[in-house]
């Protein structure tokens, strides 16, 4: 291969490049709009609740960072107001949600990628609309239902109707439907399985998809505030989201609380997501360009 | 492909999660939904009245539905188109292989893992009257912006938070999508001489459709049933300018208690989402 084609491609896998100074100053910009709010946030979290507006007006950039440094505000959420309850519980679910959740979006995405079946169109139809309405709309019905079958306060309430995900399962479908048939073909002839097919031939080299449904999916379980308010109200099976906005709604907001405790509930996600950098940087290795 | 014997098949594959939505979303839906065709009496307190369709007859002439209406049509007009051009340069951009940008595609992944009421929050500090925003503009001489209790400001608030929120999510999405293309096809388009611009045309963006299509029918769906932000930022105001057709059926529902009107605004809605997403389903179909 002659270089210079080589290297008027090498930079992008997005089939065109800028320059590297446009592109510092794009990555820049954007990231001062990302991260300025956030370390407003980190640094009051570790301020004294009288002056976390101190440095606001006139402004001065010691707002980002704690002039009087203290862990107040993350004492009293751990010491006074159950976070470590939360924290357990909300991972407990959440790891719960990620791998049944996971595996049966991920059969059923396969389905409607795969297979030509009577119905397709219309279940999945019926998955996408599923997706339309928020539970906002439909809390009272399904507080009956829970009522009814007794699952009020306990874990199966707060798991089981969170663990089929329409976004997920069309994630998969869209991913699948891309799979080369005359693989799954060859498989087939050579008699495999559909549950092996899946497992040893589709899954290895679908590993972008699954990032993306096990994120999807950790994020809804992570997140979830809603649905644990209304259906597990007991204090033992307070989740992280409820417990944040508990702090939040005290009669006088403690912004460095508030804060802290939203900085506890996105640590734990920001800490499993910085690895995904990695993996799509090990996916344009794999692709075999090098610089 | 599958053999007749097998057509049992792809049911058993879908059974686990069909059946997990059918029982525990689809069916609360139906009955959410068909609250729609119910009033509440008012000589008889509390009695439900079978009433038909006179809630949706009676939205046609509500002011207040319609105007939020038009607030959510306009909203999702600019915002999603917004989000999608937004998440595609994005993903353009942390694609380019510059030394460092791995750090900057760290960066960019934080605001995913926050969830909508915490960045709901932050923002609404940043943006008051009093918030870091207004600081830095009055250090500077400027006179204060009302970001979010003008009706010029508002919606574009809203529209502005929504994005930061979602922009990061759908931009792993399409960054996924273009890192699933071969570095192959693009050495063969550069041998045959294509430029940038027609490559991203000709190669690119004809093999993004799919991940394209995904991510602008589930924002789409996302933004019209964007509540969170609103809730706690403008609830609905000022003059209704951010009153988005999802938080007109909480406060008729859950804070008039008029759950009839409330169903129909969000069965009305439903309809409005189904028809945006079958055209869009047109658009990115098989060609």
């Amino acid at each position: 291969m002659s270089s210079p084609i080589r290297s008027s491609i090498s930079r992008s896998t997005s089939g065109f490049s800028l320059s590297s100074l446009w592109v510092y100053a794009l990555l820049s910009a954007v990231s001062i709009l990302i991260v300025a709010p956030l370390l407003w946030a980190v640094s009051s979290s570790f301020t004294p609740n009288d002056q976390v507006y101190r440095y606001v007006y006139p402004f001065s950039l010691k707002a980002f960072i704690p002039q009087t440094f203290t862990l107040s505000a993350y004492q009293t959420l751990f010491f006074e107001k159950g976070f470590g309850t939360a924290i357990l519980n909300t991972s407990l679910l959440t790891i719960g949600t990620v791998l049944i959740g996971g595996l049966i979006n991920l059969l059923a995405g396969f389905a409607f990628g795969v297979f030509d079946f009577r119905g397709k169109n219309l279940l999945f139809g019926i998955v996408l609309f599923t997706f339309m309405v928020p539970i906002e709309v439909t809390i009272i019905p399904q507080y009956i239902q829970m009522r009814d079958l007794g699952w009020i306060n306990t874990w199966q309430g707060l798991l089981v109707p969170g663990l089929a995900n329409s976004l997920v399962i069309f994630l998969f479908r869209q991913f699948f439907a891309e799979f080369p048939r005359d693989l799954l073909d060859a498989a087939r002839v050579d008699g495999a399985s559909w549950a092996r097919i899946l497992f040893s031939l589709v899954l290895p080299v679908s590993r972008p998809v699954l990032v993306g449904a096990g994120l999807v999916l950790f994020l809804s379980a992570w997140n979830a505030f809603f649905w644990p308010l209304v259906v597990a109200p007991r204090p033992e099976f307070r989740v992280i989201q409820v417990a944040i906005s508990l702090s939040a709604q005290q009669v006088q907001t403690l912004f460095n609380e508030m804060f802290a405790g939203a900085l506890i509930a996105a640590l734990v996600p920001i800490v499993l997501l910085l690895p995904l950098q990695q993996y799509y940087v090990n996916s344009i290795a794999a692709t075999g360009i090098k610089e | 492909m599958i053999t007749k014997r097998e057509n049992w098949i792809p049911y058993t594959f879908l059974a686990p999660a069909l059946l997990t939505l059918l029982a525990f979303r689809l069916w609360p839906i139906v009955i959410g939904l068909s609250e729609s065709l119910y009033s509440v009496s008012f000589v008889n307190a509390g009695a439900r009245i079978f009433v038909g369709f006179e809630n949706y007859l009676r939205l046609l002439t509500d002011r207040v539905f319609l105007q939020s209406l038009q607030v959510s049509l306009l909203f999702n007009l600019i915002v999603n188109p917004l989000q999608v051009l937004l998440a595609l340069g994005l993903a353009f951009l942390v694609n380019q292989r510059v030394p460092g940008v791995g750090a900057f595609r760290s960066l960019y992944l934080i605001p995913i893992a926050i969830s909508i009421n915490v960045s709901a929050l932050i923002w609404k500090l940043m943006l008051d009257e009093n918030g870091l925003l207004n600081g830095l503009i009055r250090t500077w001489g400027g006179s204060p912006i009302a970001f979010l209790t003008s009706t010029e400001w508002a919606l574009g608030s809203i529209i502005g938070i929504a994005s930061w929120i979602g922009v990061p999510f759908w931009t792993l999405f399409l960054l996924a999508g273009l890192q699933g293309i071969s570095p192959q096809i693009y050495e063969a388009a550069a041998i045959d001489g294509a430029s940038g611009a027609s490559r991203l045309r000709f190669i690119t963006l004809p093999l993004l459709r799919r991940s394209i299509g995904f991510v602008l029918i589930a924002d789409t769906i996302s933004n019209f049933l964007l509540f969170t932000p609103v809730l706690l930022l403008t609830e609905g105001g000022p003059q209704l300018s951010t009153n988005l057709v999802m938080f007109e059926a909480y406060r008729r529902g859950l804070v008039y208690g008029d759950f009839g009107m409330s169903a129909a605004m969000v069965s009305l809605q439903l309809i409005l989402i189904v028809s945006i997403v079958l055209a869009q389903f047109y658009l990115f179909r098989e060609r």
